[in-house]
């Protein structure tokens, strides 16, 4: 579970980008927290990692304090970034078996990597070639295989449709989708309304630092989550 | 999790492409300049047989020890075997001095003088290309090692997981360093064979201790930027300004420092010319000769009523002054030679010393004063050999004027036959190794320090670093 209870960020330069947030993202669900750039839906996932310390509030992982106890909190969570970056000069599984290392799993065989690439939707005969040769869509993929070998209980994945083709997207939320079914949390940082809609269980609208709306999936039944958008950033605006 | 890291860094780098062009550079570059370093080393050897051996034939062929005294023998310079690796000043500085009763020693005939082109272009020798193309491989290597993962994301997918920072920066040094050493190693290996292995070169215990002394320097003058390329790294959000700030503090070091030490030395601490010092001894030598001819007719006008009495005395009276006389105007002109000597050689040595200890401050200085020490191919070393061959000047001296009064016969003007069997030869002791090491000691110091200081501040950074 990901809970975050009145979290602020202050930067030093005064700007508020995060102001008293407080959402629960439940195990077997997915939140999508929608807003526009600088709303601060990447701040909280960088909170959420102790990227960065709160000013005021707290940051929960699976009931454990980030800033408390930041290492082991990780141990509870993966990341998938907007644009994930691998090692170019490493293969899926070199990129993989290192990332796996790195996230205290051992043991695990080359049959493994491959099922966690297959299960991506990777290309077989990718898995050996240089990642700096792979598009976007494959690293996204990568980096999802990366999550789903970490096999946290819980997902952190900011922006992860941007730039994707249609199929990689929709590739991309199938797995959402699995991984919920699998009774992991999933929080969400989207721009991608359309792609949001089909599978989010929760939808947050961030603006300014707060949380502007929180709806459920069944509140949402009937209406135009984009025209929901913009009228709720228009009336903060006024 | 440690092993990993370092794993990774070295997997990362040895699988890339700038590692593969640095290592063929290296190994081509090191294992050229060993070779003609070990080439150039045997035909200095060669010359310096044959040099010795015609100093000899030719003091040998002299007709009279009056000849002989203005002639006087040639010390050359031996050529010192690790000037395979450390060329130094040897390339710069005289390789021969003439000894005579006439002038003061001094070494002439450098490299440099016969074919001046050479200085400007200088050796290509492993120290030059540690201080050059390796410094700038180590910043290669690391400019982008923190930044450059935060550009690629991968240090905040890296941070997602159970890794304590300190934990990563230490992977990152070790690894990155291995990575870094891997394409200098090996090259110097397959040197130290070549050297093993060519025929007349050999390296003495101490020589391979001087080496193995002058490699520890390599690395941790590699250690010096590698952890400079962290900090700054590690300061930055751009990897291209990382690349800049580098740069400028690699072109600083390596370059305006080692020559601005030099201009605000010779400022600080003025000396006078060469001409102004040769001035003073000429005047002087002017002024004693002067006198000469006086002493003599005055002593002939005194003692001439004794030669119509006994000449043959009167003969052996002469010989016993002139011999005395010239003793002591030789004597008197050393010492004011050596006086002279003494205060400008002193006043060199303090501002030589002035313009090395500002210099040192840059670790390219440290490194090049540390080599050519160990070498035996500095300053210091040309310092001690001419000093060896200005203190044997006065015990030549005096055994030639003493063998020239001995062997003329004043009646029939002739002169006797030159026997070179007693002549004193001149001996020079070279540094030791503890002295060596105890020169190169600051320059060791100073690596340490910044070494300590460049990983002090990029460990520190990074536990502070923005991974966003």
């Amino acid at each position: 579970m990901l809970e975050t209870i009145n979290l602020t960020k202050k930067y030093e330069d005064g700007h508020l980008a995060v102001d008293h947030l407080s959402f629960k993202v439940e195990p077997g669900e997915i939140f999508c927290m929608f807003g526009a750039n600088g709303a601060g839906k990447t701040t909280t996932i960088n909170l959420f990692l102790n990227f960065i310390p709160p000013t005021e509030g707290t940051a929960l992982i699976e009931g454990i304090d980030v800033t408390k106890e930041p290492l082991r909190s990780k141990d509870f969570v993966s990341f998938v970034s907007e644009n994930v970056m691998l090692y170019g000069s490493f293969s899926a599984y070199q990129n993989l078996d290192y990332f796996t290392k790195l996230a205290g799993k051992r043991g695990l065989t080359k049959a493994d990597y491959a099922r966690a690439l297959k299960s991506v939707g990777l290309q077989e005969d990718a898995f050996n070639t240089r990642s700096r040769n792979y598009s976007k869509g494959m690293r996204q993929k990568l980096g999802l295989a990366i999550a789903i070998i970490k096999d946290a209980p819980n997902i952190l994945l900011d922006e992860p449709t941007s730039g994707l083709d249609p199929k990689s997207g929709q590739e991309l939320l199938n797995l959402l989708v699995k991984m919920r079914d699998q009774g992991k949390s999933v929080f969400m940082s989207t721009h991608d309304i359309f792609r949001a809609k089909l599978i989010a269980d929760r939808v947050g609208f961030m603006k300014k630092g707060r949380l502007v709306m929180l709806k459920t999936r069944k509140e949402l039944e009937g209406e135009d989550l984009t025209e929901l958008y913009i009228q709720y950033m228009e009336e903060r605006e006024g | 999790m440690l092993k990993d890291i370092i794993k990774k860094e070295i997997l990362e780098t040895i699988t890339s492409p700038k590692f593969v062009f640095t290592f063929l550079l290296c190994a081509v570059l090191i294992l050229l300049s060993v070779y003609t370093g070990i080439t150039t080393y045997r035909s200095e050897q060669k010359e310096y047989n044959a040099a010795v051996a015609l100093n000899k034939k030719n003091l040998e062929s002299q007709q009279s020890y009056q000849a002989l005294a203005g002639l006087g023998p040639k010390i050359n310079k031996p050529p010192h075997v690790l000037s395979t690796i450390a060329s130094g000043v040897s390339e710069a500085v005289g390789r021969v001095a003439s000894v005579n009763i006439a002038y003061d020693p001094n070494l002439v005939d450098s490299k440099y003088e016969s074919n001046p082109v050479f200085s400007v272009f200088g050796a290509l020798d492993l120290t030059f290309i540690v201080k050059i193309v390796l410094s700038l491989f180590a910043i290669l290597f690391t400019y982008d090692a923190i930044v450059g993962e935060k550009e690629r994301g991968t240090l905040k997918l890296t941070l997602s997981n159970r890794v304590p920072r300190d934990r990563l920066i230490m992977g990152k040094v070790v690894g990155g360093y291995i990575s870094l050493l891997i394409p200098l190693i090996i090259p110097l290996i397959l040197s130290m064979l070549i050297l093993l292995v060519y025929p007349n070169v050999s390296l003495t215990g101490q020589d391979w201790g001087r080496l193995l002394l002058m490699f520890l320097m390599f690395f941790l003058y590699l250690s010096v930027f590698f952890t400079l390329g962290l900090l700054v790294s590690a300061r930055t959000n751009k990897s291209s300004t990382s690349f800049l700030v580098l740069l400028f503090i690699w072109v600083v070091f390596v370059t305006i420092i080692p020559k601005v030490s030099v201009l605000a030395a010779s400022q600080l601490n003025p000396i006078p010319s060469v001409h102004e010092i040769t001035a003073k001894k000429d005047a002087f030598l002017q002024q004693v000769q002067g006198g000469a001819q006086k002493k003599v007719l005055d002593w002939v006008k005194e003692n001439a009523p004794n030669a119509a009495k006994d000449q043959k005395k009167y003969q052996e009276d002469f010989k016993k002054f002139l011999e005395d006389y010239q003793n002591d105007l030789t004597s008197k002109i050393d010492e004011n030679n050596a006086a002279l000597e003494r205060d400008y050689q002193a006043r060199k040595t303090s501002q030589e010393r002035l313009a090395i200890n500002i210099s040192r401050i840059s670790p390219a200085s440290a490194l090049m004063f540390s080599t050519m020490s160990l070498a035996r191919t500095g300053l210091d070393d040309h310092e001690q050999f001419l000093a060896s061959i200005r203190a044997y000047k006065p015990s030549f001296t005096r055994w030639v004027n003493s063998r020239m009064m001995k062997s003329i016969n004043f009646s029939t003007g002739e002169q006797g036959k030159v026997n070179l069997a007693d002549m004193p030869l001149h001996k020079f002791e070279p540094e030791s190794l503890s002295k060596s090491l105890a020169r190169t000691l600051p320059d060791f110091g100073v690596m340490i320090v910044l070494i300590i200081i460049f990983f002090a501040g990029a460990y520190a950074s990074f536990l502070k670093y923005d991974v966003r």
